[in-house]
């Protein structure tokens, strides 16, 4: 008896020994290692056996679509029907009736509407079946549909704002990856926006997007002493090229009131305070190819904004041709002595606009811009070292905006002593310069005012800032500390001498 | 010696303590070296940028934001809002020079026009650049220079409280309840001018007949249209009788703040250019012949006829 408590004991000693930490981890590695091996074998024999049946002729005779009982048949059969042998002129090869078939659920992972795991099988049919033909195969694809509707509440940061919203979707309302947004938020800035979107894709194509949209919102513009409160609707259609740049036409319109003014507001906001009515078309384009939305260490950004506003048919309240230009550029530089990357970078960016006021309608008297169409520059997402809006043309205590603008900015981004390359922080030296001008007055015509008051950007020295500070990526944003001198300044521009933090989602 | 040491004593504590407060004051104060480089930034400084051209010009007089037409507000000429022309004839009467800006409330500190906002001058503070409300208007008018006249007594308050519920409370019938006088009148006065959008101005039209509304059923709980005019009536009546066969009311050998508030009403009433369609409450001003004869003489002396 005494013997088998004894060897009870042991066991137990013994079991309880095996919770060595170092035992456990090498177990553990070397699972993982056999199992990584084994699927890499598996992966690679699956390779080879394509590989080698890669030019076996095959027929696709059917597509089944399993798990989707929302999505509509019509709306299927525009992804699913040209790749259909019926309706190819030549026959597939496996690989490329896999590769046809990958593409196409590709697609249907990119509407969103099902959960990213789709899984695709290919089977034989019957060989007995008289419909048969000796290559055909089948395919299925295993979706799980995502909820239809879904409701979520959080935070946000965006450039210099944060705020609390809520969220609806309605999801794949009627079965063709549709979907409604409807979101209601608050924040710093932002007193109150509702807004709700309708979007959906033309023709089955996730490239291809038509949208429709309200919104209602009350924002504080403490740099120009009011409160902006707007009402509007829009509808848009957006594309991307096949190079993989992407473009957006969509007309707005929207009910504008400058209201709520502060006691001190100067006599410019004064008499642009009431109501106007923009109504618009506008076209953006944009090509991004960086390799990071907000560190990026090589590739480039370039993006315009058309508008025009209030001309002909569109009537309204405001009429005006709107241009904006956007470029940043990232080069790695490489360290002598320094194998590979050096983490080190150099980005630069480049931005323009420019406001071209016209006769509203169909008349021939050319109205100036208000302040809720004007430029404003500054602040610590694009020229850093000035305040919120502190570039241009400034009526007592409120920054007014300009006509035209541009501003630029060179940034070095090393990597931080004994942190290391690969975490999202950085150390940056900066110089960035602006210029804010409002249209020169009392020109003989519109245009020759516009071409003065660009070649006026070019007279003495910008206003300029210059500094340095630390960058940390966020995956939402992007975070600055910087401590910052301003140079040069029109007099009445408001510099930041010192430190300066900034959040936002699109630097300079 | 005790009490010797004592005094020494304190005066180590506090040094001491001074010492400390003085740390804690130099942790949050620049430090020098850096308050030097702050000193030498910027390094150059240009003139201002230019203003937009939708900026109102710099005048060397005060500006009073008014409801006008832009045309009508450059000529001088009498607003089309009976509060705006009050202070307008006011500010003429008490001889405050001042330059006239067509505007809408949504301009104004108050949520209303008119404010008049003062002069920029070189010296001026900054207190003194903020809208003056038209409460403090008569103080402002003294302040600077203006000819006041106002004494205050129990009958004037109580004419004054005739103009300021019954004629107001008609004549916010008439202008916006009346539909004729609505679509004739109102519309273009106050809702053209905002936006060219019918959306907008549709919205607009229906929230200042909703605001005439409910400032009518503040007091009643219906609005009765023949017992609002009548009460005008018997206001006109009365102040008919205040004015007999003098000039300006009160006896006054000049005219004052109670002849600009009366004004303000009838000359608007009276305007033949204001385009009247249902013209119930401009008839019962018209029978009273030295009321007629009131706002005339204020016209031509005023708004030079």
């Amino acid at each position: 008896m005494a013997d088998g408590v004894d060897t009870g004991d042991e066991l137990f000693e013994s079991l309880r020994k095996q919770v060595d930490p170092k035992k456990l981890e090498e177990k553990v590695k070397a699972l993982a290692e056999r199992e990584a091996a084994q699927s890499a074998k598996a992966a690679q024999r699956l390779g080879e056996l394509i590989g080698s049946n890669s030019s076996l002729p095959v027929t696709i005779s059917s597509i089944r679509l399993i798990g989707a009982e929302h999505t509509r048949r019509s709306f299927l059969d525009r992804i699913f029907n040209p790749i259909l042998s019926a309706n190819k002129d030549k026959a597939y090869t496996l690989q490329e009736a896999l590769q046809e078939v990958g593409s196409a659920a590709d697609k249907l992972r990119r509407f969103e509407i099902y959960h990213p795991s789709l899984s695709t099988f290919i089977d034989r049919p019957d060989p007995t079946d008289p419909n048969s033909t000796p290559t055909d195969i089948n395919v299925y694809i295993q979706a799980k549909e995502r909820g239809r509707v879904s409701l979520k509440t959080g935070t946000d940061l965006g450039n210099v704002e944060g705020s609390a919203y809520g969220n609806l979707t309605w999801r794949n309302i009627f079965g063709g990856a549709e979907s409604l947004n409807l979101n209601a938020s608050a924040g710093t800035r932002t007193r109150s926006a509702y807004q709700a979107t309708f979007d959906t894709p033309i023709l089955s194509d996730p490239d291809k997007r038509a949208t429709v949209d309200v919104l209602a919102s009350s924002t504080l513009k403490p740099w120009s002493s009011h409160e902006e409160v707007l009402k509007g609707a829009g509808a848009k259609y957006s594309w991307a090229t096949k190079s993989g740049t992407k473009h957006q036409v969509g007309y707005t319109g929207v009910w504008r009131q400058v209201t709520g003014l502060a006691a001190n507001a100067s006599p410019t906001v004064r008499t642009d305070a009431g109501d106007s009515v923009k109504s618009s078309i506008s076209h953006t384009w944009f090509a991004d190819r960086r390799n990071h939305p907000f560190l990026p260490s090589r590739g480039y950004f370039v993006k315009t904004v058309s508008e025009i506003a209030g001309w002909g048919p569109l009537q309204g309240d405001a009429a005006f041709w709107k241009s904006e230009f956007e470029a940043s550029g990232a080069i790695p530089i490489p360290i002598p002595g320094k194998k590979g990357d050096s983490g080190v970078s150099l980005t630069g960016g480049l931005r323009g606009g420019m406001i071209y006021p016209l006769p509203i309608g169909f008349g021939s008297e050319v109205k100036p811009s208000r302040i809720n169409d004007r430029f404003t520059l500054g602040g610590p997402t694009d020229v850093r070292g000035f305040k919120m809006s502190g570039l241009g043309p400034r009526d007592g205590p409120d920054a007014v905006g300009g006509d035209v603008y541009a501003a630029a900015s060179a940034n070095l981004l090393m990597p931080f002593p004994r942190v290391g390359k690969d975490t999202p922080l950085r150390l940056q030296l900066f110089a960035n310069a602006g210029r804010l001008l409002a249209l020169q007055d009392g020109k003989k015509s519109t245009s020759r005012s516009v071409y003065g008051t660009v070649a006026q950007l070019g007279e003495g020295i910008p206003s300029l800032a210059a500094g340095f500070g630390v960058v940390y990526a966020h995956p939402v944003a992007r975070f600055e500390l910087n401590f910052s001198l301003p140079l040069v300044l029109r007099k009445g521009e408001e510099g930041r001498k010192g430190l300066q933090f900034g959040v936002g989602i699109n630097f300079l | 010696m005790p009490p010797k040491v004592t005094p020494e004593k304190d005066e180590q504590e506090q040094s001491s303590f001074s010492r400390q407060t003085r740390k804690v004051a130099d942790l949050f104060s620049i430090p020098p070296p850096i308050k030097k480089l702050f000193d030498r930034v910027p390094v150059v400084v240009y003139p201002p940028n230019q203003l937009p051209q939708r900026a109102p010009k710099s005048a060397r007089i005060p500006s009073l934001y008014v409801f006008s037409t832009s045309h009508d507000a450059a000529a001088g000429k009498p607003s089309f809002n009976p509060s705006c022309l009050k202070w307008q004839t006011f500010l003429n009467i008490a001889g405050v020079d001042h330059r006239l800006i067509s505007s809408n409330n949504h301009a104004s500190p108050t949520g209303s026009l008119p404010f008049l906002l003062p002069a920029v001058h070189s010296s001026s503070s900054q207190e003194s650049l903020l809208p003056v409300t038209s409460n403090k208007f008569v103080k402002y008018a003294s302040d600077h220079g203006g000819r006041v006249d106002e004494s205050p007594s129990m009958r004037y308050e109580a004419y004054q409280s005739l103009l300021d519920h019954r004629i107001r409370n008609a004549w916010l019938y008439t202008l916006y309840l009346e539909p004729l006088n609505f679509s004739a009148v109102a519309y273009p006065l106050y809702v053209f001018p905002n936006s060219s959008n019918p959306l907008v101005r549709a919205s607009i039209a229906y929230q200042l007949r909703i605001a005439a509304e409910a400032e009518l059923l503040k007091h009643t709980s219906i609005i009765d249209t023949d017992d609002l005019y009548s009460e005008a009536d018997k206001a006109f009546e009365a102040l008919s009788i205040l004015l007999g066969d003098d000039s300006w009311f009160f006896g006054n050998d000049k005219p004052a703040l109670f002849d600009a508030s009366v004004f303000a009403y009838t000359q608007l009433l009276l305007d033949d250019s204001m385009g009247w369609k249902e013209k119930k409450l401009c008839r019962a001003l018209r029978t009273r012949d030295n009321l007629v004869q009131h706002r005339e003489r204020l016209l031509v002396r005023y708004y030079g006829g």
